[in-house]
């Protein structure tokens, strides 16, 4: 059964190596998240005040991690893709395919692409070694961008507003600790004391 | 504005005025961009990065850049105190080490698995060697067959790493994180020793 789930997926991503890398990324950081942020939690060594960043930071990594997974590196990949399949970005063999069917004019136009051509098997086997590795790179560039420069400038800002809130309230709870405030049941005298100091009067 | 509406929700044409304005924009980025022929290396390059570099080496790459960048970022935090940014750093280098290290070996050694037991199916293998085999591996060419393999084997290493994340990830970042943060962050009893000498 699971032998047969994972034969399935890939062979929907066979024909696209750099989208299946993209949707395993993601998962993969959800996972990764959870499982960080527990470690983090349950870590006796750190202060609790680090803690009160360190997990914020943990969870927002994982948020921006996948926004901005999906909004810069695929747009990144799709882009250098379609470059591909339009002709603006190809290799010598391309090329001379493109020219030897007149299709030069068409490089570049959106509507143009190359695998609807209807002698597009001529060049398929050489147009998709290129196509692959554009992808690959363009995917691996795209990460490089959005999980190790975007992601911890992004997940550094948003965790500070939280963290400086927890902050303060560990704070407070502290120096309630130090200086505890009596509470107005304290104040109230117990009946026996009530009925001492009442004296003779009766009630 | 929108041009026409279907008779089901699938039909719903955003076409027109912005449909034309769009598709517009998109020809003029595209047009910004020079055509290009990359040249022999360049051609290699690529072949190679499609042939080669599978969600393993990916995988490798991306923690190594890591290194490169995200300590230094989060130690110009300067939102946070000092002991704060370098816990911080500690706990960056101690998650990318030990990402890295589990993610890149459970992805290759999951792919070489998969490799395997994907074998053409003639007599010398036994059964087991070609339960991932596809099924029109006849019909399959090399590159195909490469992907394939690549595929099952990133597919099979997520489901392992839904346990290793929490079995080797955590607990490795966390023993490195301590390891690194006694070295680097000075403890309460160190202030007050150096503060009366």
């Amino acid at each position: 059964m699971s032998i047969k789930i994972f034969a399935k997926l890939a062979e929907i991503y066979s024909k696209d190596p750099g989208r299946m890398l993209l949707h395993t990324g993601t998962i993969g950081w959800i996972l990764s998240c959870a499982a960080q942020t527990i470690a983090i939690a349950t870590n006796d060594k750190i202060d609790k005040k680090q803690k009160a960043y360190l997990i914020p930071q943990e969870i927002f990594d994982g948020l921006v991690n996948i926004v901005s997974f999906y909004v810069l590196t695929k747009s990144f990949k799709d882009i250098f893709l379609k470059l591909v399949s339009t002709g603006k970005l190809a290799n010598k063999s391309i090329m001379k395919f493109l020219q030897k069917n007149n299709l030069t004019n068409k490089i570049g136009k959106m509507d143009f692409n190359i695998e609807k051509l209807a002698n597009y098997s001529e060049i398929e086997p050489e147009y998709r070694a290129f196509k692959d590795g554009v992808g690959v790179v363009s995917s691996t560039i795209g990460s490089i961008i959005s999980c190790n420069i975007v992601t911890p400038i992004l997940r550094n800002k948003l965790a500070n507003a939280p963290s400086r809130v927890l902050r303060e309230e560990m704070d407070k709870m502290d120096k309630e600790k130090q200086n505890p405030v009596q509470s107005y049941n304290s104040y109230r005298s117990p009946m026996a004391s009530y009925m001492n100091h009442a004296g003779g009067m009766k009630i | 504005m929108i041009s026409g509406v279907g008779n089901n929700c699938n039909n719903i044409n955003f076409g027109g005025h912005f449909g034309n304005f769009a598709s517009k924009a998109r020809q003029s980025f595209y047009d910004l961009i020079k055509n290009r022929v990359v040249k022999e290396g360049g051609d290699r390059f690529y072949k190679f990065a499609g042939d080669k570099i599978s969600s393993a080496e990916v995988r490798l790459i991306l923690g190594c850049t890591a290194l490169m960048t995200q300590p230094f970022i989060d130690f110009h935090n300067h939102k946070q105190d000092e002991e704060t940014r370098k816990v911080s750093v500690c706990r960056t280098v101690a998650k990318i080490i030990a990402g890295m290290t589990t993610g890149f070996l459970v992805r290759k050694g999951t792919i070489k698995l998969i490799q395997a037991c994907s074998k053409y199916p003639v007599e010398k293998f036994p059964k087991w060697r070609t339960i991932f085999t596809p099924k029109n591996i006849s019909n399959m060419s090399e590159r195909d067959l490469r992907n394939h393999q690549n595929d099952i084997g990133t597919w099979v290493a997520l489901g392992v790493m839904l346990f290793t994340n929490f079995l080797i990830d955590a607990p490795l970042t966390k023993l490195l994180t301590n390891l690194f943060t006694s070295k680097v962050v000075k403890k309460p009893q160190d202030k007050e020793m150096r503060g009366v000498a």
